[in-house]
């Protein structure tokens, strides 16, 4: 019996060790890839920031979505605020959604709430409370965008544009996929990176 | 029974002692001198020397940090950085960190946390316009999400890689079996 206890003791240890030791990220391997260009991104459902469900279908756009990670917290994601605001009013009369996602464990519905109360983003805001969004889509930063056609098929993932600076903007990557899209034209270029603050997943 | 009971006590015992042991070392460094902080400089580095960095034929591995000031988990892990430089630059490590910052802090909040961190590997910023191609000829894998730490071999090939709050423990583990070989 004696044995039996400490063999637990033991094993608990190890666990809350390893746990504590062990760093918040993950390797790029344990992240799941992003979908292809072109793959079919399924329906979801997931809570607002008032904590209630809401299906994607509900809040697509007839032309195509963007989806775009963001974060409460992520310096980068907030020097897009004007930027992400002004494409969802640009884009809502072609038809076209935006919708934030905020898969960080450490920002709660609240304080997303806030945020976006505060910085004056008016499209819609989901959370991501298990990543499982953000795992289907590959998604590891924050702020990183996925154009998705009005039949969810994926036609761009990546940056906004080249530059957290708006005065050193060069390549409008996420409008001119869009552009492209809308004009029934090839989309140039179909995926661009740029820095940004790992999600912190749960 | 009892012979069971014994080891594992015994392990209980190892166990703990090994977390004891870096807090001995770290209570003997404390009643060291402080030397006054080194006056850090950043060097601006483009793609293509960055590329010339990570894949050039190295007598010893090389670990590289990308990190920003405006990341918080990059700043949360680099006191386990400089520690890390700290212990293996001795064991022929060569490490390097790069900022992804603004250019335009290459002279003030950059040195001034790596100087705050006593950070003393040689340190970079990226000075580049589009950040693409550096991200790509680091790994083609990898979205450009920081924090970001990769370790290379001699042969410039990458051995770890973790993105997000580095982990130590399998990182000195990566690192320590590289030196070894």
């Amino acid at each position: 019996m004696k044995t039996r206890n400490v063999s637990i003791l033991l094993a608990a240890i190890l666990v809350i060790v390893g746990a504590v030791v062990a760093g918040s990220g993950r390797s790029s391997s344990e992240i799941p890839a992003p979908p292809a260009i072109g793959a079919t991104i399924d329906e979801f459902t997931l809570p607002d920031v008032d904590g209630h469900d809401r299906a994607f279908k509900s809040l697509k756009g007839k032309n195509g979505t963007v989806l775009i990670f963001i974060a409460v917290q992520c310096p980068v994601s907030n020097a897009y605020n004007e930027r992400m605001e002004k494409l969802a009013e640009d884009y809502q009369a072609k038809g076209v959604a935006v919708i934030g996602i905020n898969a960080n464990a450490s920002d709660d519905a609240a304080t997303v709430k806030a945020h976006a109360a505060t910085k004056g983003l008016k499209f819609p805001i989901l959370k991501d409370p298990a990543n499982k969004l953000a795992d289907k889509l590959g998604a590891s930063k924050t702020p990183e965008a996925y154009f998705i056609d009005g039949n969810n098929k994926l036609l761009y993932h990546g940056r906004i544009d080249n530059s957290q600076n708006p005065d050193a903007i060069e390549s409008n990557d996420l409008r001119q996929a869009i552009d492209s899209a809308l004009g029934g034209k090839p989309i140039e270029k179909p995926e661009a990176k740029a820095f940004g603050c790992s999600i912190k997943r749960a | 029974m009892r012979f069971s009971h014994n080891l594992l006590s015994v392990g209980l015992i190892v166990l703990l002692a090994s977390f004891a042991v870096p807090a001995q070392r770290k209570s003997r460094t404390a009643r060291r001198a402080k030397p006054a902080p080194a006056k850090v400089s950043v060097e601006a580095i483009n793609t293509d020397a960055l590329k010339v960095l990570i894949a050039k034929p190295k007598d010893k591995p090389l670990l590289v940090s990308f990190w920003a000031t405006w990341c918080d988990p990059c700043r949360d892990e680099f006191p386990d950085l400089v520690k890390i430089d700290k212990d293996y630059r001795p064991q022929s490590l060569d490490f390097v960190t790069i900022s992804l910052d603004e250019v335009a802090d290459i002279k003030t909040s950059v040195p001034a946390f790596l100087s705050q961190m006593k950070a003393t590997m040689p340190a970079y910023l990226l000075d580049v316009k589009d950040p693409e191609p550096a991200i790509n000829a680091v790994d083609p894998r990898w979205q450009g999400d920081l924090p970001a730490t990769f370790l290379y071999n001699a042969k410039g090939e990458i051995i770890y890689k973790h993105v997000g709050r580095v982990n130590t423990v399998e990182l000195r583990e990566a690192i320590e079996k590289l030196i070894k070989n």
